[in-house]
């Protein structure tokens, strides 16, 4: 409850009167002639109890009624509480948004959130529905429009802090979904959450429906302390022809007090295997590098660990390191071909270790079923190939294996037809070659920037192709699947991709030495080779580690260089232990939902290798700092200055305002009533007698009565005693 | 007033029908001439004829005073001695302070203490003794030397009287001792606002010269009962100073403190062999003193 006008509730003061005209004005006004105030002044003070109320009921009738009266001109209103008591208005819809990002397992801010809810749900009458949304990064319905209350505490109880960072924009989205779908008159949103700044970038584009009310109910402490660990950084090196790896970790200090002698643990394959000391200042963060050591081939499972806190789920990093997997690629040239014809497309390809490449040489006719098998990507570099060759590379593309064909001068395929085993492979069959020596060489035109080849090369000042200069190419006509990724200035394609079966096919009708373009001359030659090679072999990094919310793809891992292809059906463990089967009729992902590792094992025969994958939490949560939950309301509803907690920035029609203001009607009339029976009563007093004026009156003549005191029995008399 | 003598029932009519009678004189002459009719016999004060005992003559005696019919019997002179003198001095020592004006009845304390001198002098003039006043607050404000011809001028000094100043016993009392040069009857009328021991301090003096000392107490109804009910400020008659006061709440307490005060009194009185009377001014003045003076006849056969 609150009042339109305040001030004048300075008239409380007026309180005092009454008192004083019972105290004080009475008392002033007679004064008493005595003899003497011996015998008073001897009486001790506090029995004299010189103020002292006469009339208790008729001071406090006088004191109610003032109170009331004044209260009245106060003009008090009811504020409608969130959490109070449905009032008249109409049914509502509730929709109470709980945070379960993992900052809500801080100290007791769960318990405090499970309250903050519970008292919303025994806010919902009969004939109000509530919905109760549980939220990280995602927001989730626990139960919809129910009127239930006890389901509705069930479904709050069930759940506990999540492994996910916060975001209130799909919250409040799905809570804007609800109301707006809601019939009731009355809709209502109460937010509960710690209120981390992290959390809130802007309004993300959220705003609720008009006319309903956002309530945020902050849980959040207004001091915190916190230390996470920072995602480590992981420093590869050959020693002895063998990988290692230097890890480095660190730990941020959220907290205004300084940490010293901090034990930063590193786990391998859930062993700690070493502990270094950290002295972190407030809001500082520090790293340390711990000794390198060599993952095994199936990948290492690193953990690097600082002591839990208040907030333990940020004090672990998880990892998965292995050995380094070059792709392997195979280059074919023509027969007797020159000893530096694919001088430059080797040396390309020897350069760089993300990923290495591991590049052999073999003359088309070398060629071997092995050879094949090992590789990932084959290059054709201008080489005429023989159909027995054409069927083999037919296979290797169907199976996975990536082609790129350089349609040089002496570059021919087989056409299809010509033997029963030649594949339709090709994205184009090779044509005349143009002459653009004559003139202005031809340049590089369009770029599919789309297509993961050129897709670095989008942004500006990113790898200028024009520059380069081709003097002749070869004509082709793209065949049924190809999709034309690069053009010439004449429109002619440059660069054509195919899918084959689990394979790709590129076809670039220049050469890829100097003899038809001075490409490898240029900056952008090293770059645009490797992504032709590493998108040929459909290579991926592979991360250490994902956050929770991402995505996990257990088909990825099979379709590593060399893998069979995968199997239909994947199990995947999660950290808490529970099973997951992908057997590929359903979505074929899964996302992270927890701290920790999945294992996704694809059972039966010549299955691969157990594959590991690290899922850490989202590190922006671990940032306590709080921000004003009014910016949230004020974001989501549109109007500035929105309540929080106490009272929500309720719009209310003109008759439910003039509904909440009746107030001060009541206390005016419940005010004068009491007056009423305040003169009743006093009337009353004074018809029975002042109650104080009891004077000693003048006595009548009395001629034969003895003469007696009133009050103390003295016999007048002579005492004298001889 | 006279026509009151013939009705017994008029004797005792009360100090309030008095006070709006101007003439003291009469009035302390009708008072005295109803006691004393009832009473039948004079004097109390000073038996100035009575004898006795019979002493043996020694150089310098008055040869008047030798009992002749004596010698005839035994031949030898003896001296014949009477038991006092046949006139005595009377003063009344009338506290006149402003504490002394308060009455809650009409009449304050001041007029009945005037009627009662009054009425004691009038008595003491009939027995031909000297009649005597002094008037005093925290000095002496009046003085009539007794004298047998003074009682016009007592009662004319007593009709001038008003409360006036503070009062005090020990100064005046004590100047009053020294000036006092021979023993007599001294009646001491006040409220008494003093402590018991100061009061018999004050009042000691006075009899070292032997005289005979009545104490009249004189205390209003309000004083005593102290039957006030609203809360209110009481203001000291002399002082001046105020206090406020629930009387409710310290009645009882009062009342048993002006108790205390008065056996303080009686006891301290009585031990020095003065007569203490308290006076209720609500009561009718022939009433005190005829209370008074049966008990003091009473006393006088005793002893």
């Amino acid at each position: 409850m609150s009042f339109l006008t305040p001030f004048f509730l300075l008239g409380l003061a007026g309180l005092a009167v009454p008192v004083i005209i019972h105290l004080i004005q009475r008392e002033r006004k007679n004064v008493v002639q005595f003899p003497s105030l011996m015998f008073l002044q001897r009486i001790p003070y506090q029995s004299v109890r010189r103020r002292r109320v006469r009339n208790w009921p008729l001071l406090l009738l006088r004191l109610a009624a003032l109170a009331l009266v004044v209260a009245a001109f106060a003009r008090p209103f009811l504020r409608r509480h969130a959490g109070g008591v449905a009032a008249s208005g109409g049914a509502r819809e509730v929709v109470v948004l709980v945070d379960r990002s993992y900052s809500m397992a801080y100290g007791d801010r769960w318990a405090r959130a499970t309250a903050a809810a519970r008292r919303a749900i025994a806010s919902v009458g009969q004939a109000d529905r509530a919905s109760l949304v549980f939220f990280d990064s995602g927001a989730g319905v626990a139960l919809r429009s129910a009127a239930d209350r006890g389901r509705l505490e069930a479904a709050l109880l069930a759940e506990k802090p999540g492994y996910a960072a916060t975001r209130y924009g799909p919250a409040l989205k799905l809570a804007g979904s609800i109301v707006s779908e809601s019939s009731l008159p009355r809709r209502e949103v109460i937010l509960v959450s710690d209120f981390q700044r992290s959390g809130w970038q802007g309004a993300e584009g959220v705003r609720l429906p008009d006319g309903v009310a956002l309530t945020a109910v902050p849980v959040g402490e207004a001091e915190t302390s916190n230390v996470s660990v920072t995602p480590v950084s992981l420093q590869r090196s050959t020693f002895s022809e063998r990988d290692r790896v230097t890890v480095t970790g660190g730990a941020v200090n959220h907290g205004a007090r300084p940490i010293s002698n901090l034990e930063v643990v590193l786990e391998l394959d859930g062993r700690p295997v070493q502990t270094e000391h950290l002295n972190l200042e407030p809001y500082g963060a520090g790293s340390v590098s711990f000794t390198p050591f060599s993952p095994a081939a199936s990948g290492t499972r690193g953990t690097v660990r600082v002591a839990p806190d208040a907030l333990p789920l940020d004090n672990a990093f998880h990892f998965v390191v292995g050995p380094k997997q070059p792709v392997r690629v195979l280059i074919v040239e023509r027969p007797a071909s020159t000893r530096d014809a694919s001088l430059y497309l080797s040396r390309a390809l020897s350069l760089g270790d993300d990923p290495a490449f591991q590049v052999s040489l073999k003359s088309i006719e070398g060629v071997s079923q092995d050879d094949l098998q090992r590789a990932a990507v084959v290059i054709l570099n201008d080489a005429p190939v023989p159909p027995l060759a054409a069927e083999r590379l037919g296979a290797f593309v169907a199976r996975g294996g990536g082609l790129l064909v350089a349609a040089g001068e002496r570059a021919a395929w087989p056409a299809p037809g010509a033997a029963a085993a030649v594949a339709d492979v090709l994205p184009a069959m090779p044509g005349a070659a143009v002459d653009r020596s004559q003139g202005a060489a031809a340049r590089l035109g369009a770029l599919e920037y789309g297509n993961p080849i050129f897709e670095p090369f989008k942004a500006a000042r990113s790898g200028d192709f024009s520059s380069a200069r081709f003097y002749s190419y070869r004509t082709v006509v793209p065949g049924t699947g190809a999709q034309i990724v690069a053009r010439f200035d004449d429109g002619a394609p440059a660069l054509i991709e195919r899918r084959v079966g689990n394979g790709r096919v590129l076809m670039w009708t220049s050469s890829l030495d100097l003899q038809w373009t001075d490409l490898p001359l240029k900056s952008v030659y090293l770059p645009f080779i490797h992504r032709m090679a590493t998108t040929l072999a459909a290579y991926r990094d592979k991360p250490a580690w994902l956050t929770v919310g991402e995505v996990l793809e257990p088909a990825r891992p099979a379709a590593m260089p060399g893998a069979t292809r995968p199997a239909a059906v994947r199990m995947v463990l999660t950290p808490a232990g529970l099973r997951v089967t992908l057997d590929g009729e359903g979505p074929d992902v899964l996302e992270l939902a927890e701290q920790g590792f999945y294992e996704v094992r694809t059972p039966g025969p010549n299955a691969p290798p157990v594959v590991t994958v690290a899922s850490n939490l989202d590190l922006s949560e671990s940032d306590l700092s709080p921000m004003d939950p009014r910016d949230v309301v004020a974001g989501a509803t549109g109007r500035a200055g929105g309540a929080v907690v106490a009272g929500a920035n309720i719009t209310t029609t003109d008759q439910d305002q003039e509904r909440n203001q009746r107030l001060w009607w009541y206390l005016l009339f419940a005010g004068l009533i009491i007056l009423a029976l305040e003169t009743l009563i006093g009337n009353r007093l004074s018809l029975a007698g002042p109650v104080h004026a009891k004077r000693p009156s003048v006595p009548t003549p009395r001629a034969t009565a003895m003469p007696t005191g009133p009050g103390v029995k003295l016999d007048p008399g002579s005492h004298r005693h001889d | 007033m006279r026509g009151s003598e013939s009705s017994p029932g008029a004797r005792f009519i009360d100090p309030a029908v008095l006070a709006r009678i101007g003439n003291l004189e009469l009035v302390a002459r009708h008072v005295v001439d109803g006691f004393i009719n009832g009473m039948h016999r004079s004097p109390y004060f000073g038996a100035s004829v009575d004898f006795a005992e019979h002493r043996g003559y020694v150089a310098g005696d008055d040869i008047r005073r030798v009992d002749w019919r004596l010698y005839a019997r035994t031949d030898r002179f003896y001296i014949k001695e009477y038991e006092a003198d046949t006139n005595a001095n009377f003063s009344v020592i009338l506290d006149v302070s402003k504490s002394m004006g308060f009455g809650s009845r009409g009449v304050t304390k001041l007029d009945y203490a005037k009627m009662l001198a009054a009425c004691l002098t009038y008595l003491v003039h009939r027995q031909r003794d000297r009649v005597g006043l002094i008037a005093f607050d925290s000095d002496i404000v009046a003085h009539v030397p007794p004298s047998a011809k003074h009682m016009d001028v007592v009662l004319h000094t007593l009709d001038r009287l008003a409360p006036s100043g503070q009062g005090s016993l020990r100064g005046p009392l004590h100047k009053m001792a020294e000036h006092f040069g021979r023993r007599g009857l001294l009646v001491l009328i006040s409220d008494l606002y003093e402590e018991p021991d100061a009061v018999l301090e004050a009042v000691s003096p006075l009899r070292f010269r032997g005289s005979d000392i009545v104490v009249f107490h004189l205390l209003d109804p309000a004083e005593i009962d102290f039957a006030f009910d609203a809360p209110s400020s009481f203001e000291d008659l002399e002082t001046g100073e105020q206090m406020p006061v629930v009387p409710d709440a310290l009645a009882d307490q009062y009342r048993g403190l002006v108790r205390a005060h008065v056996d303080g009194l009686t006891e301290r009185f009585s031990g020095s062999r003065i007569d203490y009377t308290l006076v209720n001014t609500s009561s009718p003045l022939d009433h005190a003193l005829f209370s008074y003076l049966s008990s003091r006849e009473r006393l006088a056969r005793v002893r």
